[in-house]
């Protein structure tokens, strides 16, 4: 129905994922500021005990999706339920998290359906009655509020650690309701052969209270020993953007990010790291974040509680013999 | 293997950007451009299984004329011939526009594999591969770390990201649309030989006008989205900017860390 807002619950062992929450309270909002229902949509099996549980902490209507053959998520697979799923809604909009999964068939279906999809949002905003959306444009330095066009009903997706997730505990009697579609047995295009998960030689950054990152600014391994050594006097771990594991400077487990790991520690110094919304995701909720950028416009200096820009070189060695002072 | 690898011009990442006079773009003055990042690593890629198991790397770009020297040094690295589809009002179209304008090019053309990056660095919507896999009716896969040809060149093995350091398997028929994450290889650096070569390579220019799309298909005016505003982000952040030579400012920056915030 055009009085619907159907969120996508994307779910891992039986839990719903945080983005999948920040989407359920964005939805929330917006159901109460544009007057629209809002339900919760998942796909998969053996979903019903969570499903139960959603429901009555937050007082929405959960729908649990599946087919006759669903084994594991496929494109194809998301893309068939759900088409059939939304054509028949007709829903205001489909709100889901930008993620590994909603980027792989989310833009797919909008194809299918031909609705609009305006991917990795960071705010709303309602200007002359018209709801439009904010996305980080050029890397992340400038923000573009769109609208859609043709209006309902499109997609959205929203960027991981933007909206805030309410607290649910309201206990009411859950609504859950089951859809088992049957879909033509048709061999899939892509299949799954397994699940990677890369956990020898873990460091865990997310214990860190200080945390010193380099990023491509070091410009060579070489000189990423500044950022060893910054750590070391200190007392604190050491991180790196995405182009230094990249390159090899570093291990892949000190990245920090979207494609890594995300912390918060007391203290985040950001070293010749630009910012870029990946690194940021993974950062941007420390209490206290320094960064040393040569580049005055770099996207870091945007959460930044304190900003030096300058010569990592000239700045680093002095820093490192101040820090080693401190901390005897 | 025939490749096509599309590949989109962005400003530099150091880019200082002014919002021009119509309030939802940037003034072109003074900005550097290059390949998008990902594109690049993509176009790196497909080099290399060219070099594997043979056959041939087409890369396509759309944009104004400046394009062309991303074009230049796709060859440059190795792309056996180039295709710019040429139209100054292009930018402005959203990701389907992109999709629908690209497959419209490649029409007279056969390929087993159409690589791009993950998203662009200006843009950033993160969907044009994926649609053009479902405009041709192809498997296709996202954030691909790495690519394998198997089965006599029948099926592709990628992996892809899931993230927090967990990967999946999968398996993919040919043809196959697929975009390529950042750091998948090392990107070769280009030397004179490449250079010289690609002066006799291949490099064909078409207008929007030569595809087989209705006029106001492309660009702005058939794009689902409509860019309202463009604004200078709100700080999160009060930052605190110190100022100062090496010395003054480290000092100054220790100072504040120890008194203002006590984590020192």
């Amino acid at each position: 129905m055009p009085d619907q807002i159907i969120v996508l619950g994307e779910h891992s062992k039986g839990q719903l994922k945080d983005v999948s929450l920040e989407s359920l309270s964005l939805g929330k909002e917006l159901s109460k500021v544009l007057r629209k229902e809002v339900i919760l949509v998942v796909i998969g099996r053996e979903l019903d005990e969570m499903a139960q549980e959603v429901s009555s902490k937050t007082g929405l209507r959960v729908v649990v999706l599946t087919t006759q053959k669903y084994e594991y998520y496929t494109p194809e697979t998301y893309c068939e339920i759900l088409y059939s799923f939304l054509l028949r809604e007709s829903p205001y909009l489909m709100l889901v998290g930008h993620s590994y999964q909603t980027i792989d068939f989310v833009p797919k279906l909008a194809g299918m359906l031909d609705w609009a999809f305006v991917s990795n949002c960071i705010n709303y905003q309602i200007q002359n009655s018209q709801l439009g959306w904010v996305r980080q444009v050029f890397n992340g330095k400038l923000n573009l509020r769109v609208e859609v066009k043709r209006g309902s009903p499109y997609f959205v997706s929203i960027q991981q650690g933007t909206f805030e997730t309410s607290d649910y505990n309201i206990r009411v009697s859950p609504r859950v309701y089951h859809h088992e579609l049957v879909l033509p047995n048709l061999p899939l295009k892509r299949k799954l052969i397994e699940v990677i998960e890369n956990v020898h030689k873990k460091i865990d950054l997310t214990k860190a209270e200080i945390i010193v990152a380099g990023g491509r600014g070091l410009g060579s391994k070489e000189n990423f020993q500044l950022i060893l050594d910054l750590a070391k006097a200190l007392g604190g771990g050491v991180g790196a953007s995405r182009p230094v594991t990249d390159s090899d400077w570093l291990a892949k487990e000190h990245q920090i990010g979207s494609s890594g790991q995300v912390v918060s520690p007391k203290l985040y110094i950001a070293c010749g790291i630009s910012g870029a919304i990946q690194h940021l995701v993974g950062m941007a909720n420390s209490e206290c974040i320094v960064a040393i950028n040569k580049d005055p416009y770099a996207p870091i200096f945007q959460v930044a509680d304190y900003g030096i820009v300058g010569d990592l070189f000239k700045i680093l060695p002095i820093l490192i013999e101040l820090a080693g002072e401190i901390k005897k | 293997m025939n490749i096509l690898t599309c590949l989109k011009q962005v400003p530099e990442k150091d880019s200082r950007y002014k919002i021009d006079s119509s309030g939802i773009g940037v003034s072109d003055e003074n900005l550097t451009f290059e390949t998008n990042e990902s594109d690049l690593y993509a176009l790196e890629e497909g080099l290399r299984l060219k070099e594997r198991v043979g056959g041939e790397v087409l890369a396509l770009s759309l944009g104004p004329e400046r394009v062309d020297k991303v074009l230049r040094n796709a060859l440059a690295m190795g792309a056996d011939s180039a295709l710019h589809v040429k139209d100054e009002s292009y930018d402005g179209g959203d990701a389907w526009v992109t999709a629908q304008t690209i497959v419209a090019a490649i029409r007279q053309k056969e390929f087993d594999l159409i690589l791009t990056g993950v998203q662009s660095e200006d843009m950033g919507h993160g969907q044009t591969g994926t649609m053009i896999a479902q405009l041709l009716g192809w498997s296709h896969a996202t954030i691909v770390t790495s690519v394998d040809v198997i089965d006599e060149c029948s099926r592709l093995q990628v992996e892809r990201e899931l993230g927090n350091n967990v990967f999946e398997r999968i398996e993919l028929q040919l043809p196959a649309v697929l975009t390529i994450q950042s750091g998948i290889n090392q990107i070769r650096y280009i030397t004179l030989k490449g250079i010289m070569q690609a002066k006799n390579k291949p490099y064909k220019i078409i207008s929007t006008d030569d595809l087989d799309l209705q006029s106001g298909m492309i660009g702005e005016e058939s794009s689902k989205l409509k860019p309202q505003e463009l604004l200078v982000p709100q700080k999160k952040r009060q930052t605190v900017m110190i100022e100062g030579d090496a010395e003054v400012a480290v000092k100054s920056l220790m100072d504040r860390l120890q008194k203002e915030t006590k984590i020192l």
